[in-house]
């Protein structure tokens, strides 16, 4: 396999947000985290529902479905936790899903054109072209565009 | 000798720990570090000491006091923070700053291990109210800056609307009865 073709066919986990599946690359992924107690504290940060505390580090929550779905889902019991990056630095950010995950591999294709910028591509994957997020852009969309459902005020 | 030992693992002990003070404000809770309050009063107490005070640009502020040839600017938590109005009982007087809080209710104090710096996905105005955040009894609560109730261009407006206050006060106070 040519370097080319191993920088694109890699694998990746797939996740549900709502009822829809989509994709991370699985060398941003570090855990899938249990049922643990979120903690919520007053702040003005778009999309975060909260932190987790996980492995003593306090992780905080991006409520993604209002963003992916439209709505926000309350079958999300789970967490992921990925890597996002600030800067030349990183920090474990966690992401609600329902649990159900699996490690697939495949070839990564430019996204549709008129995809949000979160969707970094998409994956032929069992007759079901999958959506790849770019963490980094969908927090920042969520940011931007958040929904009156994910405004942070104060949630004690 | 064995005593200097016991000393020593005493005050690496202290030395590790850092004691706050856990308020409520509504159904929050909070945590200061114990030495940037100078005192804790009753609403009741400052009640007659209290000047009111009305700024837009600050509206979290409504009134003032003295204390110690100080004027402190009472920040109301719930206003602050963007809670739910609450009816609070107690009031916070910060150490070096002059600004005093309005909260509901003293936990308890409490020796924390350690303040976990805030993640940086908090990039709103969190950042400017938190030094951090502690996690203590399975509860991750946010611990407070001082500084962080009043920024410099609010202290300056108050200032001057607390001058023009004691100016209107004598002038009220030479006009003959």
């Amino acid at each position: 396999m040519s370097s080319a073709e191993n920088h694109v066919r890699k694998s990746w986990v797939l996740l549900h947000v709502g009822n829809r599946r989509f994709a991370l690359p699985a060398e941003s992924v570090m855990e899938l985290a249990p049922p643990v107690r979120l903690h919520n504290f007053p702040h003005t940060s778009k999309l975060i529902a909260g932190v987790i505390v996980r492995r003593g580090r306090i992780v905080p929550v991006y409520d993604v479905a209002p963003v992916l779905c439209g709505r926000e889902s309350s079958v999300h019991r789970f967490y992921l936790i990925a890597e996002r990056a600030f800067g030349s630095a990183s920090e474990a950010s966690a992401i609600p899903v329902n649990g159900e995950c699996e490690l697939a591999t495949g070839e990564m294709q430019p996204p549709q054109e008129d995809a949000p910028a979160y969707f970094a591509g998409t994956l032929a994957i069992e007759n079901e072209n999958i959506d790849v997020l770019d963490l980094q852009e969908l927090v920042s969309a969520g940011s931007k565009n958040p929904s009156p459902a994910i405004q942070a005020e104060a949630r004690p | 000798m064995k005593i200097a030992t016991q000393d020593a693992a005493k005050s690496r002990r202290s030395r590790s720990t850092e004691a706050v003070i856990l308020f409520c404000i509504g159904a929050q809770t909070f945590a200061i570090a114990a030495d940037a309050v100078q005192e804790i009063r009753s609403t009741d107490s400052l009640a007659t000491a209290a000047i009111e005070m009305e700024l837009a640009e600050v509206p979290k502020v409504r009134h003032l006091v003295e204390r110690s040839h100080r004027t402190y600017f009472v920040v109301s938590g719930c206003a602050h923070f963007g809670l739910r109005v609450t009816r609070p009982t107690l009031v916070l007087i910060l150490r070096q700053i002059r600004t005093a809080v309005l909260v509901d209710s003293i936990e308890r104090m409490a020796d924390v291990p350690k303040v976990y710096a805030l993640p940086q996905a908090f990039q709103g105005e969190e950042r400017e109210w938190y030094r951090g955040l502690i996690y203590l009894e399975d509860r991750v609560i946010p611990v407070i800056k001082p500084d962080g109730f009043l920024t410099p261009q609010e202290f300056a407006r108050l200032d001057h609307a607390s001058r023009a206050i004691a100016a209107r006060q004598e002038m009220e106070g030479a006009v003959p009865a």
